[in-house]
């Protein structure tokens, strides 16, 4: 049995970013600067992506402890100049190949999930341009596509509510939340009123799609909410719900919230 | 440099290897793969078993068990899981969650041919190999 998620082969997938498609076939080299990041490419591959809503290699580097932040600054100043950042860090024995390799592609498809984010800004791709990590582990443009439409269908699986993505979230009191796993509960006790998922992430040094997705888990279990603004002016959180009727941020009676959240999900559907 | 290729290309030389692939559990992304998968697409089997490792990864009855056999001085690692397996008449899957010490969410997935392979032979070299991933 296979999941729903997984298309026919045959049904072509709607493109993500059309560009991008049209780069890869002319197997260009350089920077695809989208609204919301960046995919550098070689070949017409992906070879690096960076986004302002996602962690660098650097914080999740330093942040778990296998890289001093001094070494990090050391391995730019070395190496930055000749864009042979990664392969320094590498042969310094700084870090271990494997390991630089697992996190540098985390990184890529993290930042690469919200760099293709749909946009209304049009995309512009500077021609010979590379970035100054150098080469880890390139990947195929459309795998990179695929990657992100599976992540999109998997966020949406968990809990179809977007905002929680984007807005400052809020704790809500449940006695019946179920038992948290151990990075579930690091995720929740990060959540203070004012920081966005994106802003836990950096906290913990984790990958920011893989927060989303305990986000949204938590978001389901009844356990965390967006906080929804009370007719504020719009404070660049663009949450898509301007219109939506506003309650109060929490609600100490868990029916409520049960009804609350049973709203919310009717709705985005 | 050593890397995820080569520790896959290490796996396949295991005595009936068919196929194994490096996954990210929380996405079910395969972040690299090599020989056969059971339904000839990586991308479909790395979703399917990446939903098995993270359930077990996620279980606090297997969590709760590594926490109390860890020594007390020392985190206890972030799964709690060392493996999953998964036989069936043809073969058999082995699960390995690699521990890295940047947040991450990765295992090894080796299908092996049932008559060929040598399960406890294969858990103990793959837990090497994934360990050498990671350290090498």
């Amino acid at each position: 049995m296979r999941p729903p998620a997984s298309p026919a082969p045959t049904a072509p997938l709607p493109a993500v970013s059309p560009m991008l498609r049209r780069l890869a076939e002319e197997r260009a080299t350089g920077a695809l600067m989208r609204e919301s990041g960046t995919l550098y490419l070689a070949d017409g591959q992906v070879v690096h992506a960076e986004s302002p809503a996602t962690p660098g290699i650097d914080v999740l580097l330093t942040a778990g402890g296998t890289l001093a932040r001094a070494g990090w600054w050391e391995a730019v100043a070395a190496a930055g100049a000749r864009q042979r950042v990664a392969a320094y860090l590498v042969d310094s024995g700084r870090v271990p190949g494997g390991a630089l390799e697992l996190c540098h592609l985390g990184a890529l498809y993290d930042a690469a999930f919200f760099a293709l984010a749909p946009t209304s800004t049009p995309a512009r791709f500077r021609y010979g341009v590379s970035h100054w990590i150098g080469p880890v582990h390139p990947v195929a443009a459309g795998s990179v596509e695929r990657e992100t439409l599976r992540r999109r269908a998997l966020l949406d699986r968990i809990w179809p509510d977007a905002t929680v993505d984007t807005a400052p979230l809020v704790r809500l009191p449940d006695a019946a939340a179920p038992p948290l796993t151990p990075r579930r509960r690091a995720v929740l006790a990060a959540v203070d009123g004012s920081r966005s998922a994106a802003e836990i992430a950096r906290g913990l040094g984790r990958s920011a799609f893989h927060t989303l997705v305990d986000v949204r888990r938590l978001a389901a279990a009844g356990a965390l909410d967006a906080v929804r603004s009370c007719g504020r002016p719009d404070d660049g959180s663009s949450g898509p719900r301007a219109g939506a009727p506003v309650l109060p941020e929490v609600t100490p009676d868990p029916d409520i919230a049960l009804l609350r959240r049973l709203r919310d999900a009717l709705e985005v559907l | 440099m050593p890397g995820i290729d080569e520790c896959l290309l290490d796996i396949m030389k295991l005595p009936g290897a068919r196929g194994a692939a490096v996954v990210d559990w929380t996405s079910g992304l395969a972040l690299g793969t090599i020989g056969e998968s059971p339904h000839d697409d990586h991308e479909a089997t790395a979703a399917e078993t990446a939903e098995v490792a993270r359930m077990a990864a996620e279980q606090p009855a297997f969590a709760q068990e590594s926490a109390r056999s860890g020594t007390p001085d020392e985190d206890p690692p972030a799964s709690g899981v060392e493996d999953v397996i998964v036989t069936s008449p043809a073969g058999y899957h082995i699960l390995r969650f690699v521990e890295t010490d940047f947040d991450s969410s990765v295992f090894v997935h080796l299908w092996l041919h049932r008559s060929e392979g040598n399960l406890a032979l294969a858990r103990i070299r793959l837990g090497e190999l994934a360990r050498r991933l990671v350290l090498a």
